[in-house]
C-alpha cells in the first residue's frame, strides 16, 4: 500500500513563465483563465516586452501600447496570476508534473506592499540616466519605471546610478515619499516555488548594429536603429512624435532603412532571417509619411519577405498609394556627408551599376539574436539549444524540448511577428493543459461572496472618499476642502480622505465605513476608473453591495495633472466632477450578472492536420470532441505530403495522428459531414450536420467551435500545366521523386509564385519557397548532377528557413529574379520543353531546358462560403477566415466561443498549423474548463413598445447582434452584447437603453454640472 | 415609407420665436424610421431649442412627446388633456402628420418640422432614394418592377427617350434610365415581347390630375 502511495506521480496544478513579453503574458492569461495558478518571473522591473515600446502596428495602425495595455491590466489584476519582476530563476530539479524551482529576487529599494505607484519619488529624483526604453534618446531617473504604463507601477532604484548609493547622501525619494515605501536595506530574497511545467519565453536580443561599422551606428549621429526610431514615432516618444533626426533635430525628407543589419549575414552576423523585419520597415515608412508628408522613404532590401497574411497588400498599398520606394541593393557603406550630417549610401543597384545616394537619415533595421547567456540559461532549465543556440524544438510540436515538462514560447523559440507571438503563447498554454489536465483548479484562487444586501426598501446613502494619491493630487488639489464638500451633497452620509485611497489598509478601511455608516452607494474620487475600477467594485462586493452602485470621479488626470498652474480652479473642477458622480450614483440601480452553463463538448470543423491535433488536445485534457470531416477520410492535404524541409516524415506523422484520434474514447470523428444549421451562443450552440454516406441528420450541442477547414494548393492553369506532363506542381514533384526518383532528371525548372502574388490573389502563399528548396535539395541529395534553375520575386525563406536556402545556393542551385509584368516563357512546341526568362545583371533573356518545370503553386482557402454563411463568420477576400484581430486574437473569431486554426486562417506550414491548432485548444479551453460563464451586466436591451423596427440597430451594431424577432420588433441578446452602446445611441426611437448608462444617469451628470449655471 | 428629410432648424426657429411653450412631438413611424423625426431627433431638436432660447435670455419650456402615429385618430387623441397649453406645436411627422394635427387641435398653430420628400426605400443607412409617385394606376407587372412613373424624369410610358446614352439619363450623368433598367431586366427575365407592346395613354385621373384623391373601402368600413 506504502509503496503505491509513494510511486503515485505529484500534478501540480501551477505552471511558471518565465518572461514577461506579449506571448508569455498571452501564456499567462490562457492558463490562469482556465483553472491554473501561474507564476511570472520577469527579470526587468517590468511585464511588456518588445511591443511596448512600438509605436504603431500594421495594417490596422492602433497605437501598440493602447493595445498591448489592456492585457497587462488583465495580467496585474488575474487572481490567478502571480507577477515576480527583477526576478531570475537560478535552478530546477524534479519532473514533469512536479518542479522545484528556485528563484531570486533583485533588491527593488522599494517595498511594493506599501508603494502606491504615486511617483512622485521619480519626479523628484535629481539624478538623470540614459532611458533604456527610449534606447538612449532621452533620460530616465535613477528610481524609475520603465515605462509610465509598467505594470507593476512600484519603482526600482537603479543602484549603479542612485546619488545616494554611490556617494553616501541624497535620499529625496525617502523624503517625498509619503508612503514610507525606500527600503536602502532591501538585499533581495530567494523562494522556492513548486509548479507542475515550465514555459520559457525569455525573447530574442536585438542585434547591435555597432559592430558593423561600415553602417556608422555609433559614428553618424543621423544613423538610427529600427527601435530607435519607433521610439521617434511614438507621439509619448523622446520628440513627441514629430519626426527628427538626433543629430541636429532637423526633420528628414529622404530617409533610407537598411534591411537584414545582423540579419541573413553568415559572414559578419547571424545568417538567419529575423522575419520581421521587412514588414515594421514598411509600416514605419508609411507611419512616417503620414506624420510628415515630405519625408520620402527608400528601403533597400535583398528580398521583401512579406509571408504572413495579407502583408503583400499592405505592402502593395506601402508602394502604390504611399509611394514607398523599394531598391534591391545590398549597402556597402554608409559615410556622413561633411557639413550638412546627411548620409551618403553607396550601392549596386539591380543592373550591377555602382551608385552614391544622398540621405537625411538612415534607419538600420536590425534583427534578432539569442541573449548573450543563451547557453547558460538553457543549461538552468536543462533544454539543448540548436547550432543557432536558438532551443532545440520537434517540427511536430514547435513548444516542445528536449526534456519533458519544460516548454518554449514566442521569439525566444524563433523569430517570428506579434499575431505569431500570441499564437503560439496560447500554443504553449494548450501543450502544458495537456500535461497537466488532472491537476486543474487544484491551486487556484476562488472569488468567495457574501450574499448581496437587499437595498430596494433602503434610502441613497452615499460614501464619498477622497483620494490624495500621496502628492499627486493634494499638492495641487485641496483635498480636505472637496471631502467638505461632498459631505454637504444629497443623499451623502459620509465623506471622507484617504492618502492612498486604493491601498490596500484604505479598502479595509472602506469596508468598515460601508458597514458602520450602512452605506449603498459609493463614490471615489481619485484616477482613472480604467485602471482602478475594478478594484473598488471588488471591495464593494466583498461587503455585499452590488458592485455597479459605484462611480468614480477623475480628480487626477483630469483636475491635478491638467490644471497644476491653477491649484483654484483645479479645486473647484474636483468638486463639480464629485457632484456629478453622486448624481450619477443616485439614479443607478442595482444590475445582476447572468451566469450561462457552458456545454463541455467541441466541435471541431475540419479533419486535416489542424483539426485533428486541435481534437486531440481537447480530448487529451477529457473534454469530449466531435470532429467533422466532409471527405471521406481524415488527414486533408497533408496526407500528400512526404517530409517537412527538415526531414520529419509527415506521412507517418499524419497516420499515427489519424490512429489516436479515431481510437480516442473522448473524440467521435464523423465523415462525410455537411454543416446545414447553427444557432446559439459561447457556451451554447448547437448545429445540425448531415452525415454521409446515408446522410441522416444530426443535432450536436456544443460550448465552443474550431474551425480547421483548411487550404489546398492552387491548381494552375499557366505554364502548360495540365497541357505538358513534364510540368507539375511541388506537391506533385515530391510524389514524382518518390515514386520515381532524380535519375532521369538532367535540369529542372522552378517557377515560383504560381497563383500567389498577382491581381487574382494578392497575397503570398508562404509556404512555397520552402517547398522549392526542400524539393530541390532533394534532388539534389538523389542525384547531385541534377542542375536545378529557380525563377522567383523574393525568396521568403524566413526566420531559420535561411539555412535551408543558404544550402540551396551552396549546392549550385542557380536562382535568378523574375518580375510580374515579365513572367517566364514555357514552350514545348519542338519536343523539348524550354523555358525562357530574362537575367537583369546580363541584359539578355535566358533558356533552358528542362527534364521537370515545377511550378510553385500557391494555397488557396477551401470553399467555406456556405459554412461561413450559416456560422455568420468573416472571410478576407481570397476565403480565409478573419480572426477578431489581426495582432492580439490570432486565434479568436468575432463571435465569441469560435476559434479557427491552421490554413483556414491563411497559408502556413504543418509546424505553424499545429501551432495554432493547440493555440485553438487552449483558447477554448478558457470556455470548456468553466462549469458556467458570468456575462457582464452592461448590455443593451430593447423596450419592444418603443421599437419602430427601424434596422438601425441591425445595421450599426459591430458585432452583429440585433436581430428583428418574430413579434417584427428588435431583440438583443445579453450573452452576444459586447455592450459597446452603439444601437442604444443610434437608436431613432429611443428604444434601446444601456444597462448602467441609461439616459438619465448620464443626463443627471450634465444636469449636476450645469446646476446654478443655467 | 414615406421619406422626410430635417428641415434647417433656423427656419423652425423663426417658426416659434416669440412662443412660450412649445411641444415637439414626434411620430414613431416613417419619420422615425428615416431618422428624421423619432423620439431622438426629438429630443434633439428640443435640446436645441433650449439652447438657443438660453442664449436669447428667453424662458420658453419645451415639452417633448412621440406618438406611435400622427395619421390615425387615436393617437392623436393621446395629446387631447395637453395640446391646449401650447402656443406652438412642431411636429416631426410627414406632411401628412402635420396636416392632421391641424385639423385636430384648431387653437394651436402646428408647424411642420421636417420636409416631406417622397415614397422611397432606405438602400443603405444614410440613403434614401424614391421608388413611387402614388400614381394610382400601377403599371410595374408589364416594366419588370421598374416604375417609369417615378424613376424615368420625363414619366414617359414608351421609352427610353433619346437623352438615354450609356444607360445614363441626360439630366444627370449619375441617374440611371429607367427605361434601360426595364429593358434589362425584361431581358434578363426572357421578357422582352412585353417591351415590344405598345403602353397605351395613361389614365392620369387617378393621380393628382383628378384633384386630392381618397380610397373608399366599404367593405371595411363599419
Amino acid at each position: 500500500m506504502t509503496e503505491n502511495a509513494s510511486t503515485k506521480k505529484i500534478m501540480r496544478g501551477a505552471v511558471m513563465v518565465v518572461g514577461g513579453g506579449i506571448g508569455a503574458m498571452q501564456a499567462c492569461l490562457d492558463l490562469a483563465d482556465s483553472g491554473f495558478k501561474v507564476h511570472m518571473v520577469q527579470k526587468d522591473s517590468s511585464i511588456g516586452g518588445t511591443m511596448v515600446m512600438l509605436d504603431k502596428t500594421f495594417p490596422t495602425g492602433d497605437c501598440s501600447m493602447c493595445m498591448i495595455s489592456p492585457k497587462m491590466v488583465d495580467v496585474g489584476k488575474h487572481r490567478n496570476i502571480d507577477m515576480h519582476t527583477l526576478a531570475e530563476v537560478v535552478s530546477v530539479s524534479g519532473e514533469p508534473g512536479d518542479f522545484t524551482v528556485k528563484v531570486r529576487l533583485k533588491p527593488r529599494y522599494v517595498d511594493p506592499e506599501k508603494c502606491t505607484g504615486c511617483g512622485t519619488c521619480e519626479e523628484k529624483c535629481p539624478k538623470k540616466v540614459d532611458s533604456e526604453f527610449e534606447q538612449g534618446l532621452s533620460v530616465r531617473k535613477a528610481i524609475f519605471s520603465l515605462f509610465p504604463q509598467a505594470l507593476p507601477n512600484t519603482r526600482a532604484i537603479d543602484r549603479q546610478n542612485c546619488i545616494y548609493f554611490q556617494k553616501g547622501r541624497c535620499k529625496v525619494c525617502e523624503k517625498v515619499c509619503k508612503a514610507d515605501a525606500i527600503n536602502w536595506e532591501d538585499t533581495g530574497e530567494e523562494f522556492e516555488l513548486n509548479v507542475g511545467a515550465i514555459i520559457l519565453s525569455p525573447g530574442l536580443n536585438r542585434y547591435d548594429p555597432e559592430v558593423r561599422q561600415e553602417l556608422g551606428f555609433g559614428r553618424w549621429p543621423n544613423v538610427v536603429t529600427s527601435i530607435q526610431f519607433e521610439r521617434i514615432l511614438s507621439a509619448s516618444g523622446p520628440y513627441q512624435g514629430t519626426v527628427m533626426r538626433p543629430g541636429d533635430k532637423k526633420h528628414p525628407e529622404k530617409i533610407a532603412w537598411i534591411q537584414c543589419v545582423g540579419s541573413r549575414d553568415s559572414n559578419n552576423a547571424n545568417p538567419w532571417c529575423s522575419s520581421v523585419c521587412c514588414m515594421y520597415a514598411t509600416k514605419q515608412a508609411v507611419v512616417a509619411k503620414e506624420h510628415d508628408s515630405s519625408i520620402d522613404p527608400t528601403i533597400f532590401y535583398m528580398d521583401i519577405r512579406a509571408f504572413g497574411k495579407d502583408f503583400d497588400k499592405y505592402v502593395n498599398r506601402a508602394k502604390d498609394v504611399h509611394k514607398i520606394r523599394y531598391q534591391r541593393a545590398m549597402i556597402s557603406a554608409v559615410r556622413e556627408e561633411p557639413g550638412t550630417s546627411n548620409l551618403i549610401l553607396r550601392y549596386a543597384d539591380e543592373f550591377g551599376e555602382l551608385k552614391d545616394e544622398i540621405f537625411d537619415m538612415v534607419v538600420l533595421s536590425i534583427g534578432f539574436e539569442p541573449h548573450a547567456d543563451a547557453e547558460e540559461f538553457a543549461k538552468i532549465f536543462g533544454i539543448a539549444l540548436n547550432d543557432h543556440r536558438f532551443p532545440a524544438t520537434p517540427p511536430f510540436n514547435p513548444v516542445e524540448t528536449t526534456r519533458p515538462g519544460v516548454y518554449v514560447t514566442g521569439i525566444y523559440q524563433g523569430p517570428k511577428d506579434i499575431p505569431e507571438t500570441v499564437m503560439q503563447g496560447s500554443a504553449v498554454a494548450g501543450t502544458t493543459m495537456a500535461l497537466l489536465s488532472e491537476a486543474r483548479g487544484t491551486e487556484v484562487v476562488v472569488k468567495e461572496l457574501p450574499p448581496q444586501r437587499e437595498i430596494a426598501d433602503e434610502e441613497i446613502r452615499i460614501g464619498v472618499f477622497v483620494c490624495h494619491c500621496g502628492i499627486n493630487i493634494a499638492s495641487v488639489v485641496d483635498v480636505a476642502a472637496v471631502k467638505e464638500y461632498a459631505g454637504t451633497l444629497p443623499h451623502v452620509v459620509y465623506s471622507g480622505q484617504n492618502l492612498f485611497t486604493c491601498a490596500q489598509d484604505s479598502m479595509n478601511k472602506i469596508k468598515d465605513i460601508i458597514q458602520e455608516h450602512g452605506i449603498n452607494r459609493l463614490v471615489v474620487a481619485a484616477c482613472s476608473p480604467k485602471t482602478h475600477e475594478p478594484a473598488f467594485m471588488d471591495t464593494m462586493e466583498s461587503c455585499g453591495i452590488n458592485k455597479y452602485l459605484f462611480e468614480m470621479a477623475n480628480i487626477r488626470n483630469q483636475c491635478s495633472w491638467t490644471h497644476s498652474k491653477e491649484p483654484d480652479k483645479a479645486t473647484e473642477k474636483s468638486k463639480e466632477l464629485v457632484r456629478m458622480a453622486v448624481a450619477r450614483v443616485a439614479k443607478l440601480t442595482p444590475l445582476q450578472e447572468k451566469k450561462i452553463p457552458v456545454i463541455q463538448r467541441a466541435l471541431v470543423v475540419g479533419g486535416g492536420i489542424a483539426g485533428i491535433n486541435a481534437a486531440l488536445g481537447l480530448a487529451d485534457q477529457g473534454f469530449e470532441v466531435i470532429l467533422l470531416e466532409k471527405e471521406e477520410s481524415l488527414g486533408g492535404l497533408a496526407t500528400r505530403i512526404n517530409t517537412t524541409i527538415e526531414g520529419a516524415d509527415v506521412k507517418s506523422y499524419v497516420n499515427d495522428q489519424i490512429e489516436k484520434v479515431t481510437s480516442h474514447p473522448n473524440i467521435q470523428v464523423l465523415t462525410q459531414a455537411l454543416i446545414v444549421g447553427f444557432s446559439g451562443f459561447k457556451g451554447n450552440f448547437t448545429t445540425e450536420v448531415l452525415v454521409g454516406p446515408g446522410m441522416y441528420e444530426r443535432k450536436i450541442d456544443h460550448g465552443v467551435v474550431i474551425l480547421a477547414t483548411g487550404a489546398t494548393e492552387y491548381r494552375p492553369d499557366e505554364f502548360l500545366y495540365g497541357r505538358d506532363d513534364r510540368v507539375m506542381t511541388q506537391i506533385e514533384l515530391s510524389e514524382h521523386l518518390q515514386e520515381k526518383g532524380a535519375e532521369s532528371l538532367n535540369q529542372v525548372v522552378m517557377i515560383q509564385c504560381v497563383g500567389s502574388r498577382n491581381d487574382e490573389n494578392p497575397n503570398c502563399s508562404r509556404v512555397c519557397c520552402q517547398a522549392a528548396i526542400k524539393n530541390a535539395l532533394k534532388i539534389k541529395q538523389m542525384n547531385p548532377k541534377t542542375k536545378i534553375i529557380i525563377l522567383y520575386r523574393d525568396m521568403r525563406t524566413y526566420g531559420l528557413l535561411e539555412d535551408y536556402y543558404a544550402e540551396a545556393r551552396n549546392k549550385g542551385i542557380l536562382f535568378f529574379t523574375y518580375e510580374l509584368e515579365n513572367p517566364p516563357e514555357v514552350n514545348s512546341s519542338e519536343g523539348d520543353l524550354t523555358i525562357t526568362f530574362k537575367d537583369r545583371v546580363l541584359g539578355r533573356s535566358l533558356k533552358a531546358k528542362a527534364d521537370v518545370l515545377a511550378l510553385s503553386a500557391g494555397m488557396v482557402a477551401e470553399d467555406t462560403e456556405e459554412l461561413s454563411s450559416i456560422l455568420k463568420l468573416a472571410r478576407t477576400a481570397e476565403g480565409f477566415f478573419m480572426e477578431a484581430h489581426v495582432k492580439l486574437r490570432p486565434v479568436d473569431m468575432a463571435t465569441e466561443g469560435i476559434f479557427v486554426c491552421g490554413t483556414a486562417h491563411s497559408p502556413k506550414l504543418i509546424s505553424e498549423s499545429i501551432s495554432q491548432s493547440l493555440a485553438a485548444t487552449a483558447r477554448a479551453t478558457t470556455f470548456l474548463s468553466q462549469s458556467h460563464l458570468t456575462l457582464s451586466a452592461v448590455t443593451a436591451r430593447v423596450d419592444p413598445e418603443k421599437c419602430a423596427s427601424c434596422l438601425i440597430c441591425v445595421r450599426s451594431c459591430p458585432y452583429e447582434v440585433p436581430k428583428i424577432n418574430a413579434e417584427g420588433v428588435s431583440e438583443i441578446d445579453e450573452a452576444l452584447c459586447h455592450g459597446c452602446g452603439v444601437c442604444a445611441a443610434e437608436c431613432p426611437a429611443k428604444a434601446i437603453d444601456l444597462n448602467w448608462y441609461e439616459d438619465d444617469q448620464i443626463m443627471c451628470k450634465v444636469d449636476a454640472l450645469l446646476e446654478g449655471a443655467l | 415609407m414615406i421619406v422626410a428629410d430635417k428641415k434647417p432648424v433656423e427656419e423652425i426657429i423663426d417658426y416659434v420665436t416669440d412662443c412660450k411653450n412649445i411641444l415637439v412631438l414626434g411620430c414613431n413611424e416613417c419619420v422615425t424610421v428615416c431618422e428624421a423625426g423619432g423620439k431622438k431627433e426629438v429630443e434633439v431638436l428640443a435640446s436645441t431649442l433650449r439652447m438657443c432660447f438660453l442664449n436669447q435670455g428667453t424662458e420658453v419650456s419645451i415639452d417633448e412627446i412621440t406618438l406611435e402615429r400622427q395619421c390615425d385618430h387615436e393617437y392623436l387623441e393621446e395629446i387631447r388633456d395637453v395640446a391646449d397649453r401650447y402656443d406652438a406645436i412642431i411636429s416631426l411627422a410627414c406632411g401628412v402628420g402635420v396636416q392632421f394635427m391641424a385639423e385636430k387641435y384648431h387653437s394651436v398653430p402646428i408647424y411642420p418640422g421636417v420636409n416631406t420628400c417622397f415614397l422611397g426605400a432606405t438602400e443603405k443607412r444614410g440613403l434614401w432614394t424614391e421608388r413611387c409617385q402614388a400614381c394610382g394606376n400601377c403599371m410595374l407587372a408589364i416594366t419588370g418592377g421598374i416604375c417609369p412613373v417615378s424613376r424615368c424624369a420625363k414619366r414617359i410610358l414608351n421609352g427610353p427617350c433619346g437623352g438615354s446614352s450609356n444607360g445614363k439619363c441626360e439630366i444627370n450623368k449619375d441617374l440611371d434610365c429607367a427605361w434601360q433598367l426595364i429593358i434589362d431586366r425584361l431581358k434578363a427575365l426572357d421578357r422582352l415581347e412585353d417591351y415590344e407592346k405598345i403602353c397605351s395613354i395613361k389614365d392620369w385621373s387617378t393621380d393628382r390630375a383628378g384633384g386630392p384623391r381618397k380610397v373608399v373601402r366599404e367593405d371595411v368600413q363599419s
